[in-house]
């Protein structure tokens, strides 16, 4: 489990190294200590068996100068000149114990022993056992050696032969003494060493003659028979032993070597105890590193965390904390650069914040500030007991002057309206600009009076005529006030009731107009769809959605009839029923009409050269057939695209037709003469008379969805209308097209009854242009083989559900 | 001639008939001359004369004078004590014990060698002295110098003639000589190795 912090593996990382280096050097200074350790015994030793020499020589000195003062000894001359042996053996006896000799001999100048103190006189009247001692004594005066003599006890003497002189040789005096543990504790001393002597006899049994406590003499007896050829190293009572086996110069050949041994556990004392020091001087040393890598770690690591607390706040939004990390190192760099970092998004976001909520032209304000705004200060008003008053503006004819002086200048004058709003309010007060030439000012009054006041001061502030450019102008605006708590009690509320007022003060012309409790939200959409429906066309907000016609024999998709859509900024998709009726009655229908007919065209045009053979249809208003210059239009079209006019189908409803019967029919023929299809649509509903259709010289007849739609179901009554419907048009020559087509028992029916083409969800629902030439291409209508099955329509189709056609 | 005379002399005879005389040559191991080796002849068949007259040794600066002291058997030597420092002589030699306790001067009683052969003589508080009186059963004895020493005046007869040194391991084998009147003989004596 590695250490996951930082620190933590720094931290190891630099104890870790420092434990090693420290156990290396450890092991250095141990092998080194160890190796060093035996050398130093080893040479301890050799110089150990070098005193261990010199001292059993200088014992035989000094054994040599105490004999011969013996054997100066007129008495003991005396005696030994006797003759006598009891005398010579008694005199033996009694200067020997003088010296504390272990055994003397008198040996004769025959080389016999005359006497000695042996109990037994084992050797008395034979041959001096070491005649070569005597020998050298006779050639030097004295004579000292090491023997183990097997006749003796085979234990190491040194045997010192001095003459008896009388003054010339009478005789030879031997005197031995037992090398015993006096002298190895002497040597011991000496040299610090354990010191031995080993005897070993023909017998096989060596002899240890050892300074070594009792119970390591034997175990020591052991291993050198284990171990006959010197060992370097001796294991006694669980200790090595550093052991140097020498043989020791004997006169009598007799194998005696001497054993110097050294305790390696002792000798190594002092290395231990060095150890030991470095042992705790590098524990002390890992001690300190451990803190100090720790405060290094800490060092390195908090400036690291407050970074990341720096990040984390920097996450949540927090720029105002600078990091807080000042040091001059690579870390301090990367602090420096996160703290440009904060200031950087702090700015920008700033400056994103500004562009989310204020307006990119005039720089106030914009809706959704001003709504937050609003609202706030409802609340604060509310505590305070105070009104908010809201003035939303707009500026007359401000298309016009767009549409005449270039978007440029109607740029430049909302900026200057801007500029003269912002001057007139007061500090407390909020100018906001909500979209094209309307502005909002928000305020507090203490009654409506002041409100008409702030409104009068916004009207005095557009009073002067406005000059950009060289060109002066003139600028009005409808002003519409609510206020709150009076009229709304939330922001959104209070704009829909000012948004009301504007209009209610654009409709009577007047400058400006106080909410009235009582208009209600419809009057209001209304009012803005009036308002807004002309800025729909040229602002891009209409769509056109298409719904193919399929022939019910073969099933083909034969046209496909356009149907226009407003896509509202404020309230989402609207259809045509809900703006057309506004748009005939506001005058403006006319533009819609052509905007359709423009794009119906001109998507004709391009499934034309997909090498689709699709017509299209549209419907026209009642408005439009009191439009001479329409037919002319539509041919243009035409001729622009170079299609002919049978692709184009022009719908018109059966009630609009029966609204104008005379100039329904002037413009319906002039638009036949060109050759243009015709179809009454919403057949069923106007109570047309046979006699009208005839006249109206149409094309075809489009049953109302009405009756279609429950067709399916098996109502008696809708099967016999259409059905009657559609054998009357056929008899009149007429196609007949039945609309609201929703299940596969409707298609049947229809089928039966022979009628030509059939619209509706059945089939597909109205698609906008991309998505109805994707269904063109992948549904089986769209193919040209549909089949009347009831598995026909697309689960998506399915999905939308059931819903009027357009 | 002085020689002759002085055995005559020392021999108490009257000296009627020719001598004969004996030069004897004593070598070393090496083959070097030997001296202060004691060389003597002795008459076989016959009885000596006793000695005739006392010896001395006398001891100076801590030596005995002479080393080496040849005496014919029972003849009394004085030991006179010629240092400031008292001397204890001694001898354990089987040819004659004795001890002279220590003194000064000259002892009173001259110490009488009775027994031939070689007394090793000692002082017991001084070690480095030695001296040796060489006692022989004859008259005919002499002190090698530079190896050779001569025997003058020596009757005619059979004689035995034998050879001492100091340090001698042992004893040389003895020379048979029958000495004419007035013969002068010459005989040599090589130390064994």
């Amino acid at each position: 489990m590695a250490p996951r912090s930082f620190q933590a593996r720094l931290l190891l990382l630099m104890v870790g190294v420092l434990v090693l280096l420290q156990v290396a050097t450890l092991l250095a200074v141990h092998l080194a200590g160890q190796r060093s350790l035996r050398r130093t015994l080893r040479d301890e030793l050799r110089v150990g068996a070098r005193v261990f020499d010199s001292t059993l020589s200088a014992r035989g000195r000094q054994l040599s100068d105490t004999v011969r003062v013996l054997a100066a000894d007129f008495a003991f001359r005396e005696a030994v000149a006797s003759g006598d042996r009891p005398t010579i053996t008694s005199v033996l006896n009694n200067h020997g114990s003088r010296i504390a000799a272990d055994a003397v001999f008198l040996i004769g100048l025959d080389g016999s022993v005359a006497a000695d103190t042996l109990a037994d006189s084992r050797f008395v009247d034979r041959p001096f056992p070491l005649p070569a001692l005597v020998d050298r004594a006779r050639e030097k005066g004295e004579a000292a050696g090491v023997v183990a003599l097997d006749a003796l006890d085979h234990r190491p003497y040194q045997f010192v032969v001095v003459p008896v002189l009388a003054p010339e040789p009478i005789a030879w005096v031997c005197i031995g003494f037992t090398i015993d543990e006096r002298v190895l504790d002497g040597v011991r001393d000496l040299t610090a060493l354990d010191v031995s002597l080993v005897a070993s006899p023909p017998d096989g049994r060596p002899l240890l003659i050892s300074a070594l406590p009792r119970d390591k003499r034997a175990e020591l007896l052991e291993r050198l028979r284990e171990q006959s050829r010197t060992a370097e190293s001796l294991q006694l009572g669980g200790e090595t032993y550093e052991t140097l086996l020498e043989p020791l110069e004997t006169a009598d050949g007799s194998r005696v070597q001497m054993l110097l041994q050294r305790s390696l556990e002792q000798a190594s004392g002092p290395l231990r105890q060095l150890e030991l020091r470095i042992l705790a001087l590098s524990s002390a040393a890992l001690l300190v590193a451990i803190v100090a890598a720790s405060f290094f770690a800490r060092g390195v690591t908090s400036p690291l965390r407050r970074l990341a607390e720096a990040a984390r706040r920097i996450g949540r939004g927090d720029y105002a904390t600078p990091v807080g990390v000042t040091q001059g190192d690579e870390i301090g760099q990367l602090a420096a650069a996160f703290d440009g970092m904060r200031a950087g998004i702090s700015q920008r976001e700033e400056q994103i914040r500004f562009q989310a909520t204020h307006d990119a032209l005039t720089g106030l304000p914009n809706r959704v500030l001003f709504l937050d705004r609003l609202a706030v200060e409802i609340a604060q008003a509310r505590r305070r007991g105070s009104l908010v008053g809201l003035a939303v503006m707009d500026l007359d004819r401000f298309k016009e002057i767009n549409d005449t002086l270039g978007h440029s200048f109607g740029d430049d004058l909302l900026v200057e309206v801007g500029r003269r709003l912002g001057q007139t309010i007061r500090a407390s007060d909020t100018v906001a600009r909500l979209g094209g030439d309307e502005f909002a000012v928000m305020f507090e009054v203490a009654d409506a009076r002041g409100a008409l006041d702030v409104a009068a001061r916004v009207g005095r502030a557009l009073e002067a005529p406005l000059t950009l450019g060289g060109v002066s102008i003139d600028v009005n605006a409808s002003l519409g006030i609510a206020l709150c708590p009076l009229h709304a009690d939330d922001a959104g509320t209070l704009m829909k009731r000012a948004d009301v007022a504007m209009y209610q003060a654009k409709r009577q012309h007047g400058a400006v107009a106080v909410y009235e409790p009582g208009r209600d939200e419809h009057s209001l959409r209304r009012l803005a769809i009036l308002s807004e429906l002309r800025q729909a066309v040229a602002g891009d907000q209409l769509e056109l959605h298409f719904q193919p016609q399929v022939a019910l024999a073969g099933g083909r998709v034969r046209r496909a009839e356009a149907l226009v859509r407003w896509r509202h900024p404020r309230y989402g998709l609207m259809s045509p029923d809900e703006f057309v009726t506004l748009a005939e009655q506001s005058g403006n229908v006319g533009l819609i009409t052509r905007w359709v007919l423009q794009q119906a065209v001109a998507a004709c045009d391009e499934w034309q050269r997909a090498g689709l053979d699709l017509a299209v249809a549209v419907n026209l208003s009642a408005l439009d057939l009191h439009d001479p210059e329409l037919p002319a239009f539509v041919v243009g079209l035409l001729q622009q695209r170079s299609l002919p006019p049978a692709r184009l189908v022009l719908e018109i409803t059966e009630s609009a037709a029966m609204k104008d019967p005379a100039h329904a029919q002037t413009t319906l023929g002039e638009l036949k003469a060109r050759g243009l299809a015709l179809a009454i649509d919403d057949y069923g509903t106007g109570q047309s008379s046979l006699a009208q259709l005839k006249r109206l010289r149409v094309d075809e007849l489009k049953i109302d969805k009405s009756f279609v739609t429950h067709l399916g179901g098996g109502a008696s009554e809708d099967a016999l209308i259409v059905r009657s419907t559609i054998e009357l048009g056929h008899n009149l020559g007429l196609e007949v097209v039945a609309e609201g087509v929703e299940d596969a028992a409707a298609w049947e029916r229809l089928e039966r009854f022979g009628c030509d083409l059939a619209q509706g969800y059945f089939v597909s629902r109205p698609l906008p242009e991309p998505q109805f030439r994707e269904w063109l291409e992948t549904s089986s209508w769209g193919q040209g083989r549909g089949a009347p099955s009831g598995d026909q329509r697309s689960a998506g189709e399915r999905a939308s559900g059931a819903g009027g056609n357009a | 001639m002085r020689v002759v005379a002085s055995l005559v002399l020392w021999a108490g005879l009257p000296a009627l008939a020719p001598a004969a005389s004996l030069v004897v040559e004593v070598r070393d191991a090496h083959g070097e001359p030997l001296s202060e080796a004691v060389v003597y002849a002795v008459p076989e068949g016959r009885k000596a004369p006793p000695p005739s007259r006392p010896a001395v040794l006398d001891q100076k600066n801590r030596t005995f004078v002479p080393h080496v002291l040849p005496v014919q058997t029972g003849t009394a030597v004085t030991f006179p004590n010629s240092d400031n420092v008292r001397h204890q002589v001694y001898s354990f030699s089987p040819a004659k014990r004795f001890q002279l306790p220590l003194y000064q001067g000259t002892p009173a009683a001259p110490v009488v060698f009775d027994k031939p052969g070689v007394v090793a003589l000692g002082c017991n508080i001084h070690d480095r002295m030695s001296a040796y009186v060489v006692v022989v059963d004859t008259p005919h004895f002499a002190l090698t110098e530079a190896g050779r020493a001569e025997l003058a005046g020596l009757p005619e007869g059979r004689y035995a003639v034998r050879v001492w040194y100091e340090g001698q391991r042992r004893e040389l084998e003895a020379q048979p000589a029958t000495l004419t009147a007035g013969e002068r003989r010459e005989l040599t004596f090589q130390a064994g190795r």
